[in-house]
């Protein structure tokens, strides 16, 4: 995930090449140290510097990773006469590399040829079996063709070889939730939980999906991590402390018939209510009324 | 007796200075032949799988406490029951590591290059320097020495008054053998292929200080280093197979034990207070 510096700073170097100050490089840079996908601002300047001989030749060797980010780029944009040239240049170049028949199955997976992708992919994972990216571009491409299960079923075998991989572990869990396989997506999200405990967003996600569950326990554990969100972030998760709110009076419905249990912090609610509407006060002064005639509700 | 001995400075000139620069060039050479002898391993999937268990069982271990105690019960059993446990490793399994290593006849060539690719540049140089700049005073250590040192140290001088301070050319090679090491990794980047020190530093085992490594080197470096070459087979070079290797099995068997040590303490009750108090502080 992107550091709030790294953020500020890419969106100060994208301001400035708009702008027509120079950087175009270390923009360009940037993005792909990122990961960050920024495909139209990629091609726009990658094309200005690939189309003009001198800037081009200024980059030496890197010239040829410039010349894969823009196709990736081009393809995200749709344009694939440009993804082609920069392909086929590639490929002059080096023809005999993986890297190229990567993108290669790309260029074909952009057109919409799925099998003929496939059959690209396949070929390139018999020479290396234990090529990451090309797994996940099949699994991409079984989403992209709207077949989840199928997805799923690739996504799980990538797994069961590689599976400290964190951003895998993400993919399958919404996949799951798309399909509404909540005990599964909760699997998911304890696993990502485990690799990083300090990240608010998974312990989110992770209440989301157990208090979709349901079930007086499932909605007291979604209480605590909806807690533990709250701290992670310092209150100021909105979402979260929405959840507290419709979380206790979930649990107040459930439990209606049985002994009161001693709830362990009965003021959380109350707290995260005054917290939201000082918070859309600030915010969104307009929309409180509607706040307090929902939480009103909640209460009863 | 402590005179004062002049050096010329034509020794600095045309000893000090070339040996220096001659022992860059070569291991600048070596680098790049190394990188061209290298061949490209194919990473075996089982030995890929094992390392990422051992990071999952790792993350397990590491924060137990954030999970459910439910789910932190199922992933111990799945990973450390007796059946099909994934660190599970059954007894007679455990020492293949080893085994493993030598039988195997792509790891053993690597080796083996590595190895020749250290051991015949320094024999040659060494050589060299024994032919040419033998037999003369060639540098002065700054500290005094006892006269323990005398035998290691002028091995080329064969007066036994001069102050032991007065060194011939073979110890400047030594130093500049291990000293070279931080400039190569200045100009060639690190995972250079001349990091002989640490090589040999685990051909012998861990923990064997390179001093001791010096002494024995100046009495023959060459049959210490080809009977280290010998011996090196059996307790080898970590460093290389950690390459190869990400884990062998006894760590997996590590892992399991840490597993089933960890006691969980599910840490999510004290978030809710923690949140309460937030919760507070924000609202006052």
């Amino acid at each position: 995930m992107v550091s709030k510096t790294e953020e500020t700073q890419l969106n100060r170097l994208e301001n400035q090449v708009d702008n027509g100050g120079g950087g175009a490089w270390e923009y360009l840079c940037l993005v792909r140290k990122l990961k960050v996908r920024r495909s139209e601002k990629v091609l726009k300047h990658g094309l200005s510097i690939l189309n003009d001989p001198k800037k081009r030749s200024a980059l030496g060797p890197e010239e040829w990773t410039l010349y894969e980010q823009v196709a990736i780029a081009a393809m995200d944009c749709q344009c694939l006469d440009v993804a082609k040239d920069c392909i086929k240049v590639l490929m002059k170049k080096f023809p005999e590399s993986k890297r190229v028949g990567r993108l290669n199955g790309m260029l074909l997976e952009a057109k919409g040829s799925w099998a003929e992708a496939e059959k690209a992919y396949s070929s390139l994972l018999e020479d290396s079996p234990l090529d990451q990216v090309i797994h996940k571009r099949r699994i991409s491409m079984a989403k992209a063709q709207g077949n989840i299960s199928e997805a799923i079923e690739l996504l799980n075998k990538y797994l069961e070889i590689f599976m400290a991989d964190h951003e895998a572990w993400r993919e399958l869990a919404e996949l799951h939730v798309s399909l509404q396989m909540y005990k599964q997506a909760a699997f998911c999200y304890e696993e990502l939980i485990l690799s990083q405990p300090t990240v608010p967003l998974y312990h989110l996600a992770y209440a989301d999906v157990l208090y979709t569950l349901g079930g007086l326990e499932n909605l007291q554990t979604a209480q605590k991590y909806y807690a533990s969100t709250i701290d992670l972030t310092g209150g100021k998760n909105t979402r979260a402390l929405f959840g507290i709110c419709l979380c206790t009076s979930a649990i107040a419905q459930v439990s209606k018939g049985r002994n009161k249990e001693d709830k362990e912090s009965p003021e959380l609610q109350s707290l995260a209510a005054t917290a939201l509407e000082k918070d859309y006060k600030q915010r969104a002064a307009d929309k409180l009324d509607l706040l307090t005639r929902a939480l009103r509700s909640l209460k009863n | 007796m402590a005179e004062d001995l002049v050096l010329d400075t034509a020794i600095r000139d045309w000893v000090l200075i070339p040996l220096s620069v001659v022992m860059v060039l070569i291991g600048i050479l070596r680098y790049f032949v190394s990188k061209l002898m290298r061949s490209s391993q194919v990473p075996d999937p089982k030995i890929v799988k094992e390392g990422q268990v051992i990071v999952r069982a790792r993350n397990l271990r590491a924060a137990a406490n954030f999970i459910p105690p439910k789910s932190f019960r199922s992933r111990r059993v799945y990973f450390s029951n007796e059946e099909n446990g994934l660190l599970f490793v059954p007894k007679g399994q455990a020492q293949n590591a080893q085994a493993q290593m030598f039988s195997d006849p792509n790891m053993a060539m690597d080796m083996m290059k590595k190895n020749l690719s250290m051991i015949i540049p320094q024999t040659l140089t060494f050589a060299w320097v024994n032919f040419f700049f033998s037999g003369f005073v060639a540098a002065k250590i700054p500290f005094p020495l006892t006269q323990r040192f005398r035998s290691m140290l002028q091995n080329g001088i064969d007066l036994s008054t001069v102050d032991v301070s007065y060194v011939s050319s073979r110890s400047w090679y030594f130093l500049n053998l291990f000293g070279l090491r931080g400039l190569f990794s200045l100009i060639l980047g690190e995972e250079n292929a001349t990091d002989d020190t640490q090589r040999m530093m685990q051909m012998s085992g861990f923990g064997f200080d390179p001093s001791k490594q010096c002494a024995t080197c100046y009495c023959a470096a060459t049959i210490f280093c080809a009977s280290d070459f010998c011996a090196a087979w059996v307790p080898d070079s970590y460093r290389n197979f950690s390459q190869c290797f990400s884990q062998d099995h006894q760590s997996l068997g590590a892992e399991k034990d840490g597993l089933d040590i960890v006691q969980h303490e599910w840490a999510l009750p004290k978030f809710e207070h923690r949140a309460e108090a937030v919760l507070r502080k924000l609202t006052m």
